[in-house]
């Protein structure tokens, strides 16, 4: 290819990832959009539901009232209500609702454009098309969905049990870019721009000092900025249309009520706090609570009566796309230092080092998406509050809080304790096994060998949970003629339990590895051994054990550290129990209770993180210690 | 010092292969004695029941006046030398030394004391804290060689040792192996394939083949007296050429023996018939065409510089001369064959010397 060729392609590959850093940019702007309009949905739905009185008890006698353009912000006067409301009835009365509907879209200062359906009929716009049947079905399953560029919300009857609706709400359409123009103009300015510093760093054969790298930042910087600011706006809009929402409710919310509590708006706003409040500007403001940045508007609820409703800023938990929109825009310097290597390099050798990344592409993406993407998730688990039963729809960072937060919990340090504990049956099972190995081989030879080796192996290739099932039997009171002790639930016997079982379920894997070691072992050092006068005890001794020194660090190491990672036999046979002892709980169940069993999946990231520094700290001491070892085997 | 006597030693091994036949076998106390075969023939076999590695299907050991076929080998105070040195690979070759003297009991000070000693005699003073893997080929095996000599046993087994070593190593351990022969006045009995080296060190060769013990006597004695064709053939490099042929009477009243497409006279009045006739190559000539015992094609000539072997094709039958110099002869041309009438031997057709 010529210099020209690859100076074009240089180019494509900066355009090509600014492209994507501006799309990324895009995208997630649309996110906070939909955000946005499912949580208005949401605020809409739960508002029709509150204010909407049920259906009168006997057959309404229909005041003649066409097409009532409500006009919002009636003094307080109370609103027309069907005069005997039928109490305990989950219906809505429908007419009131085709009101309350129609006047949602002439609030003054509303931004969302809205749609309530009643069935499957729209209210506010007749003429609109209405939803499908099965789309009642679908949000009766999952709560919410996505459809047509519109956000759909459940609508449930008075109850909270039946489907009878939806309210549907539409994001606007991203809004222009930060840059002068807007996208239409920014883009390809952005592009050119981009790709032309890209082509002069290329010719200078330098990134640094072509500035194409600078470029490249400045642009995924602009496009969080523009990210950042669609997600203020997100919150800012539903800020201001939530305000709106609560002054309607606070006028209809249906009899008898002299006063609105607070208490009877807060369900309208389940993701958010409202508190009684100061006079202050009805537009969204910052504050900072607690440390933490909040959004907050003041609503104006009655006469003199001010409430202040607050929820999380979206756009100061916006850092994660600075990384990923860093990442997008650093695709095209890492594209263009490729293409300078390939052009730099031998047709030949380009050609192989090409086919030996194919071939290691596949076991890489395993790897990447497998091993190191679960990893890099725990790692920024760990430093978010991260838990289903957070009230907030957002995962603050943290910092340490987490790790401290485990390192302070008693229950860990029992975890460790146990865990220490269990992990010293390896000693003697390792020691069973070398036993066992070298009985093995001294006496048996032809099929008897193989059936007792593979007696002892059979435990260690069998199913854990089905071993553990069985075992769980075996120590229930009175079987097996283990006394009547219930092995299990007592606290001083269930974790030894555990580790005779390990011991059985391991001695035959350990004692396979040392068969296969005393199998390395030449015959002449023992017959040498033997005319030199050195009897069995000293041959094994003086000998053969310490020929085995390698092999048995390796069984001791690798078995100290999947001991430290037991957790089936714990999970199948005492799930950490007995419990006020907590006597079996180990780390990995105590990471699997906290990410599952308490819903804390920050909580458990950090305690797995500080697990595996553990184990790193006991292996790398063990591979130290084998290394040492293994030379003069 | 003692002797080693084996009197109808058998070996019979688990899998039903039969190892020794009957082999009987007297060492004198402080002699050498080089137990020459080729691989597979149960040299190694024989020494391991000495030792008491192995023991024995049938037959008796005796060291001294003592009969240890069924004594443990720790009991019998023979030492044995290792084919690959066999040195505890993680203790230092001061330990190596003074393993034998520790699994006696012996004391400290004594151990150090012969450790010490022994390591003079062979020159491992400087390496006595290294592990065996530091040190060359030729070094570990003089400290295995410690490690035998160092608690003066009643015999000492070589199985090998030197075999593993290259070439020029080898004839200088040779060397220094029978000059410590001499010093310690040692019994030994020293298991090899090569017959060089049993020819050079032996004080006597038994030679054994097949679990058999063909002949035992002193290298002058196997290879001129060869108790048969196979021991005629394995002694000697190359061994002895072994010609089949028959013999019969001509016109002239002489008798001749005709092998391929040789007619050997030989001074043999009473035998017909089959037979094999064998000759060393270094007594076998090359002339012209026609004016010897008869012709030969040329196969391969092997130029060692001292001496030049002709690998001839005789009717079919292969023979091999060992001719000194170099010589100018040609693959694939006829050649005349001499061969020196005094030097021949004769078997009959089983193998067994006539004669």
């Amino acid at each position: 290819m010529s210099w020209r060729g690859w100076a074009a392609a240089a180019t494509t590959a900066a355009v090509v990832a600014a492209a994507v850093t501006l799309g990324v940019a895009r995208w997630a702007e649309s996110r906070y959009e939909r955000a946005f309009a499912f949580r208005m949905a949401a605020t809409t739905a739960a508002y029709l539901a509150a204010v909407t009185p049920p259906p009168p008890a006997p057959p309404p006698p229909r005041r003649a009232r066409p097409t009532r353009r409500a006009r919002p912000a009636r003094p307080a006067g109370p609103p027309q209500q069907p005069p005997p409301p039928a109490r305990g009835s989950a219906e809505y009365y429908l007419p009131q609702m085709l009101t309350l509907a129609r006047a949602l879209r002439t609030l003054p200062g509303w931004t969302s454009e809205v749609e309530v359906y009643y069935g499957t009929a729209p209210l506010a716009d007749a003429t609109a098309p209405p939803l499908a049947p099965d789309d009642l079905e679908r949000l009766a399953r999952e709560g919410g969905r996505w459809r047509n560029g519109v956000a759909l919300v459940a609508l449930r009857d008075r109850g909270g049990r039946e489907v009878v609706g939806a309210v549907a709400v539409r994001p606007r359409s991203v809004p222009r870019g930060p840059l002068p123009g807007g996208m239409g103009f920014a883009l390809p300015a952005a592009l050119v721009a981009v790709g032309g510093a890209a082509a002069i760093a290329f010719r200078q054969r330098s990134l640094r000092r072509g500035g194409y790298v600078a470029a490249a930042l400045l642009l995924a910087v602009a496009a969080y900025a523009d990210v950042r600011s669609a997600a203020r706006r997100s919150t800012d809009r539903w800020l201001t249309d939530t305000r709106r929402l609560l002054q309607e409710a606070a006028t209809r919310l249906p009899p008898p009520r002299s006063r609105v509590a607070i208490e009877d708006l807060t369900g309208l706003v389940r993701d958010a706090e409202l508190l009684p409040g100061e006079p202050g500007e009805s537009a969204p403001r910052r504050v900072d609570v607690d440390g933490k940045r909040r959004a907050v508007v003041s609503v104006l609820i009655g006469p003199g009566r001010w409430l202040e409703l607050r929820t999380v800023a979206a756009e100061a938990y916006t850092t994660g796309w600075l990384f990923v929109l860093l990442a997008c825009a650093l695709l095209g310097p890492v594209a263009i230092l490729g293409l300078r290597w390939a052009e730099r390099t031998p047709r030949r050798q380009r050609r192989e080092t090409t086919i030996a990344w194919g071939f290691l592409a596949p076991a890489g993406l395993h790897l990447a998406v497998f091993s190191l993407a679960p990893v890099l998730f725990a790692i920024y688990l760990s430093v978010h509050r991260w838990g289903r039963g957070s009230v907030e729809p957002v995962r603050p960072f943290v910092g340490l809080t987490n790790f401290a937060a485990a390192l302070r919990d008693p229950l860990t340090w029992i975890a460790l304790r146990n865990t220490a504990l269990y992990s010293l049956y390896v000693p003697v099972s390792v020691a069973l096994a070398l036993a066992v190995a070298v009985a093995l081989r001294a006496w048996c030879r032809g099929w008897g060998l193989g059936l007792l080796r593979t007696a002892f192996l059979l435990p260690y290739v069998l199913s854990v949970v089905a071993v553990g099932l069985v075992w769980q039997r075996i120590y229930q009171s009175g079987s097996l003629g283990l006394g009547t002790t219930d092995w299990l639930s007592s606290p001083t016997t269930a974790l030894l339990a555990l580790m005779l079982l390990s011991l059985w379920a391991h001695v035959g894997g350990q004692m396979v590895v040392f068969l296969a070691g005393l199998q390395r072992i030449p015959q002449a050092y023992l017959d040498a051994a033997r005319i030199d006068g050195a009897s069995a005890w000293q041959r094994f001794w003086r000998i053969t054990f310490p020929l085995l020194r390698p092999v048995t660090l390796f069984v001791l190491a690798t078995g100290i550290i999947s001991a430290f990672q037991v957790f089936t036999y714990v999970y199948v046979l005492t799930r950490g129990g007995p419990l006020p002892d907590h006597s079996t709980e180990v780390l990995v169940h105590r990471v699997y209770q906290t990410a599952w069993g308490s819903q804390e999946f920050g909580a458990a990231g950090a305690l797995s993180l500080l697990f595996f520094l553990l184990l790193l700290v006991l292996t790398v001491t063990q591979v130290r210690l084998l290394g040492k070892q293994v030379e003069h085997a | 010092m003692a002797s080693v006597t084996l009197r109808g030693l058998s070996k019979v091994f688990d899998d039903g292969s039969q190892a020794l036949h009957q082999l009987s076998l007297d060492v004198r106390d402080g002699e050498l004695l080089v137990l020459l075969g080729p691989s597979g023939s149960g040299k190694t076999t024989v020494l391991r029941c000495i030792a008491g590695l192995d023991e024995p299907t049938a037959g008796d050991v005796l060291i001294g006046e003592r009969v240890v076929t069924h004594t443990p080998p720790a009991e019998r105070d023979v030492a044995m030398v290792f084919q690959n040195h066999a040195l505890y690979p993680h203790l230092s070759i001061r330990d190596n030394i003074a393993f034998p003297l520790e699994m006696r009991g012996v004391a400290d000070a004594q151990i150090a004391r012969r450790v010490a000693e022994t390591a003079a005699r062979l020159g491992l003073g400087d390496v006595l804290d290294r592990r065996p893997d530091q040190l060359s080929a030729g070094q570990r095996q003089r400290a295995a060689l410690g490690r035998a000599i160092v608690r003066g046993p009643q015999a000492f087994l070589f199985d090998e040792p030197l075999s593993s070593l290259d070439a020029k190593l080898r004839i200088e351990l040779r060397a220094e192996l029978l000059a410590l022969h001499r010093s310690l006045g040692a019994t030994m009995i020293y298991v090899t394939h090569d017959q060089t080296e049993a020819m050079t060190i032996g004080q006597r060769i038994g030679v054994l083949h097949e679990g058999r013990l063909r002949q035992v006597g002193t290298p002058a004695e196997v290879y001129e007296h060869p108790a048969d064709v196979i021991v005629a053939r394995f002694v000697g490099t190359p061994g002895m050429n072994v010609l089949q042929g028959r013999g019969r009477g001509t016109a002239e009243g002489e008798r001749v023996i005709e092998v391929g497409s040789l007619a050997v006279p030989v001074e043999l009045s009473t035998y017909e018939g089959e037979l094999q006739l064998g000759v060393r190559p270094e007594h076998v000539g090359l002339c012209a065409v026609d004016k010897g015992v008869g012709n030969a094609d040329v196969l391969i000539v092997e130029p060692l510089g001292s001496e030049t072997l002709v690998h001839l094709n005789a009717g079919g039958q292969g023979l091999v001369a060992r001719l000194p110099g170099f010589l100018d002869v040609r693959v694939g041309t006829r050649v005349g064959v001499k061969v020196d009438r005094r030097r021949l031997y004769l078997f009959d057709a089983a193998g067994a010397p006539l004669a």
